[in-house]
């Protein structure tokens, strides 16, 4: 079968590319990881270039077998991981380099926003001239990487050239501070990254979100619908239970922002007095039933799992949140006796 | 003119209000956040995975600490998205349940180790503020959560291992 090369560029929004997909006899599946639904945008790639569509829900493949990777990742974990295994990845959401795996998202290996409109054939002229534009880059990378090497070099010759001494006491101690105050250092530049990157952005879409709630009189019904099944054991179980049926987990869980988005807003119950503080500890666990549920695919790939465990694997920890989620508050209602 | 500049007004205040909420959880949240942060991803690096990861797999074998103990420390090491790597060293048979107990365990650690998620701490957060608006204390409500979720994890991972024995066809 004859593979055809497509080029994908970055929709409106988006970020990166634009990227040359070239399948190879090897290389030649497009693996999709977009929930329930197979993204319009994997199927098309997949009819462009000729290569095999694989619903990453339901089975897997070996990463050196993957040419191109679709996710509908909203910014936390899956428009990373792809990168990170060195897969070009195309995310259909308009998500840029963010979250944990930011520093593996990069423009040579990562496309966001695209939609169907994005995707075209590259003749092969322009294939070629795009690759020799790569291998450029490539080059200049190299080159790049010469610089720090021989430093890297430098240092490892002066540090031979140290090792014939026997280091002094000072010595020593003065490298295991600098050894120990840099791990500081980075922490430090991690804990900041994370702040900017993550938590700051949430912050402001949700405090913007609780600001018109509250101001548009919303909230007043929030209160009025959602407390009251908040300040009973029934209703909290209640709500474990739909977060845990097996066709909406998966749609509820990407990125927790609607777990977050909900315990915010509980949260602003919980402080008017709205729901009783006892409550707090089942509630937690009741609006949480789904998490983690439309990763499970990648979070088992990611522990090096067989495509046959990935098959039976899905479906094996969606039925067992329709048992445990409302166990689990269960649980923790009895633990949250005597709290507050 | 006087309806439009009503009008104005009553916009601009819907953001005042997000605006205040905003900066409340900005010096409410963040510096305490950030320290404690900054010291447990110190601790990380210094103890470094390798080290970790050979204390983690001698837990494997026991069903009780494989969905326990073994998560936990994942969760706690290398954080979510990559502590799910861990299950690199679980026979294949357990890695679906082992994923459902670290997965679950990634917000209830966050009441107490917030680097672990960092990205989603506001499941937690979001509760903990308005209990701390109310004036009560987060302690009780943060170890509790850790302590429950650890639980919760236990019993999830048997109940999927189960679950995924009978799909699969093992037998035990």
């Amino acid at each position: 079968m004859a593979y055809r090369n497509i080029k994908i560029t970055k929709g409106s929004a988006g970020f990166g590319g634009p990227l040359i997909i070239e399948p190879t006899e090897t290389r030649n599946k497009v693996l999709c990881v977009t929930g329930q639904t197979i993204s319009p945008v994997a199927k098309k790639i997949a009819e462009m270039t000729g290569c095999e569509l694989v619903d990453g829900f339901k089975t897997t493949v070996p990463d050196d077998q993957v040419a191109v990777a679709v996710v509908n990742c909203g910014g936390t974990a899956r428009c990373g991981v792809y990168p990170r295994k060195h897969i070009m990845t195309v995310n259909v959401e308009p998500v840029g380099a963010v979250g944990p795996l930011a520093q593996y998202i990069t423009e040579d290996i990562y496309v966001s926003d695209v939609s169907e409109k994005n995707l075209s054939y590259t003749d092969e002229t322009n294939a070629s001239a795009a690759k020799s534009a790569a291998e450029e880059l490539e080059a200049a990378d190299a080159a790049g990487d010469n610089g720090p090497k021989t430093k890297d070099q430098a240092k490892a010759d002066v540090a031979a050239a140290q090792e014939g001494q026997k280091q002094n006491l000072v010595t020593r101690i003065g490298v295991g501070v600098g050894h120990v105050v840099n791990k500081f250092f980075a922490a430090g530049r991690d804990s900041i990254d994370m702040v900017i990157r993550n938590i700051l952005p949430f912050m402001a879409f949700t405090s913007t979100l609780l600001g018109i709630i509250s101001a548009s009189g919303l909230g007043n019904v929030i209160a009025n619908t959602i407390s009251p099944f908040c300040s009973t054991l029934p209703g909290m179980i209640f709500i474990s239970f739909i977060c845990g049926l097996p066709f909406l987990s998966p749609i509820l869980g990407p990125g927790a922002v609607i777990a977050q988005v909900v315990g915010t807003l509980l949260g602003a119950e919980f402080a008017k007095g709205n729901i009783p503080a006892q409550y707090a500890l089942p509630a937690l666990f009741a609006i949480d039933a789904q998490v983690g549920c439309d990763f499970i695919p990648v979070g088992l790939s990611l522990g090096e799992a067989e495509p046959d465990t990935i098959e039976m694997g899905v479906p094996a920890v969606l039925y067992s949140r329709v048992i445990t989620g409302p166990l689990a508050v269960v649980i923790a209602y009895f633990f949250s006796i005597g709290m507050y | 003119m006087d309806v439009i500049t009503n009008i104005a007004q009553g916009f601009i205040g819907w953001f005042t209000t997000g605006g205040e909420t905003f900066t409340g959880w900005v010096t409410g949240i963040i510096p305490q956040v950030v320290c404690l942060m900054t010291f447990m991803n110190s601790i990380v690096k210094l103890v470094g995975e390798e080290k970790v990861e050979s204390g983690a797999k001698k837990m494997t074998k026991n069903a009780i600490l494989r969905y326990s103990l073994f998560p936990m420390m994942a969760d706690m090491f290398l954080a979510n998205p990559m502590a799910y790597t861990f299950g690199r060293f679980i026979d294949e048979k357990y890695k679906p349940a082992f994923y459902d107990a670290c997965v679950s365990f990634c917000h209830p650690i966050t009441g107490l180790f917030p680097h672990a998620n960092a990205g989603e701490l506001f499941v937690y957060m979001g509760i903990a503020q308005g209990l701390q608006k109310a004036g009560y204390e987060l302690g009780g409500l943060a170890v509790r959560y850790f302590i429950v979720g650890l639980i919760v994890i236990t019993i999830r991972g048997l109940v999927t291992e189960r679950i995924y024995f009978h799909l699969a066809g093992i037998k035990k």
